[in-house]
């Protein structure tokens, strides 16, 4: 009987994460059903009788398993979450300040330095190159939902947080691209003096875009 | 009994912090004691008792520590600290005041014939 008593136990405890503080309260319980059990014994119950007793005297532990892990987990999840913030943060500041000083070398190689003035417009690709870079790397390093249980709705939270992590993608190289489109056009309008004509870039841009755009959603359907 | 139990259920911390001011104990021992000292008519559930010990202990009213038994089966024991008295006392003095007056609130007495 105290096996079948541990085995009930076990069933208690099968589903709960098999951490100290659960497997803590598993023992616990143990040692106080059996010392119940024995005492309900010698009390002159049959052991049938005990069994029952024991077992309709524990009530519902699952509320207190959940309550356990509840705390640990939620403390996990929003460490988690303001490291993984700050580091977006950080990466979208310091695409942003690249950006910016990407024209730095254009200015300063022709007027100060007296360097060529295509170095100047290759380190500001260069610039352009890493800032791209770091936007493109946040939208695709954010965590992703991980499940926490087989339903419906963790289900639809997955999809959904896929389907917006895919987004942030998207839209990280479309302001790159965009911010790409307008130095290009400003540099090239500077230096060739080109102005008359160089606004078609604007619209050679959107042709791009929507040709990119295309593609890729008839990739998707067909996955 | 249920509505009675209801009631002593909002007292379980109390009574629990009263077992422990006299003697370090464990889960089954003050349950033991509660039987016995309500002749068999009021028992608390275990999930009811171990809640009950994780939220004293996070209050820090109580603290815990595995006996030592050859038998095997560990026993966890609790024992109470300064703050644990401390709220033992409040909340019985609580108690006696909230007794008096329901006391006067909810029973007939020659007052009300007067």
């Amino acid at each position: 009987m105290i096996n079948k008593m541990k085995d009930y136990v076990n069933k208690l405890f099968e589903d709960a994460p098999q951490t100290k503080k659960v497997l803590d309260l598993k023992d616990e319980l143990t040692a106080d059903l059996i010392e119940k059990y024995n005492d309900l014994l010698a009390d002159g119950k049959s052991e049938e009788e005990a069994y029952n007793l024991v077992i309709s005297g524990i009530g519902d532990i699952d509320d207190l398993i959940s309550q356990i892990e509840g705390s640990a987990e939620n403390g996990r999840v929003s460490i988690d979450d303001s490291t993984e913030r700050k580091k977006s943060a950080l990466l979208v500041a310091a695409a942003v300040a690249l950006y910016i000083l990407s024209v730095v070398p254009v200015i300063l190689a022709d007027a100060v330095l007296g360097f060529s003035g295509d170095i100047g417009i290759v380190l500001m690709f260069i610039f352009i190159a890493a800032a791209t870079g770091l936007l493109v790397y946040r939208g695709a390093s954010k965590p992703r939902y991980i499940k926490a249980d087989e339903t419906l709705v963790e289900e639809f939270k997955e999809w959904k947080s896929r389907k917006s992590k895919k987004q942030s993608v998207r839209n990280a190289i479309s302001s790159a691209f965009w911010t790409s489109v307008v130095a290009i056009y400003l540099v090239a309008s500077f230096w060739f003096g080109i102005w008359s004509y160089s606004w078609l870039i604007f619209i050679i841009a959107a042709a791009i875009n929507q040709v990119v755009k295309a593609i890729l959603e008839l990739k998707e359907e067909e996955i | 009994m249920s509505i009675a139990s209801d009631i002593i259920r909002g007292h379980t911390d109390t009574i629990i912090l009263r077992h422990l001011a006299e003697k370090d104990s464990y889960g089954y021992e003050i349950n033991k004691s509660i039987q016995e000292k309500t002749n068999n008519q009021y028992e608390l559930k275990e999930a009811t008792l171990y809640t009950a010990f994780r939220r004293l202990e996070k209050a820090n009213l109580i603290t815990s520590y595995w006996g030592d038994e050859a038998t095997g089966a560990r026993r966890r024991y609790y024992s109470i600290t300064k703050m644990g008295l401390a709220m033992y006392e409040q909340n019985k003095e609580d108690w006696e005041k909230a007794k008096i007056l329901i006391d006067k609130l909810i029973s007939y007495g020659g007052a009300v014939n007067d």
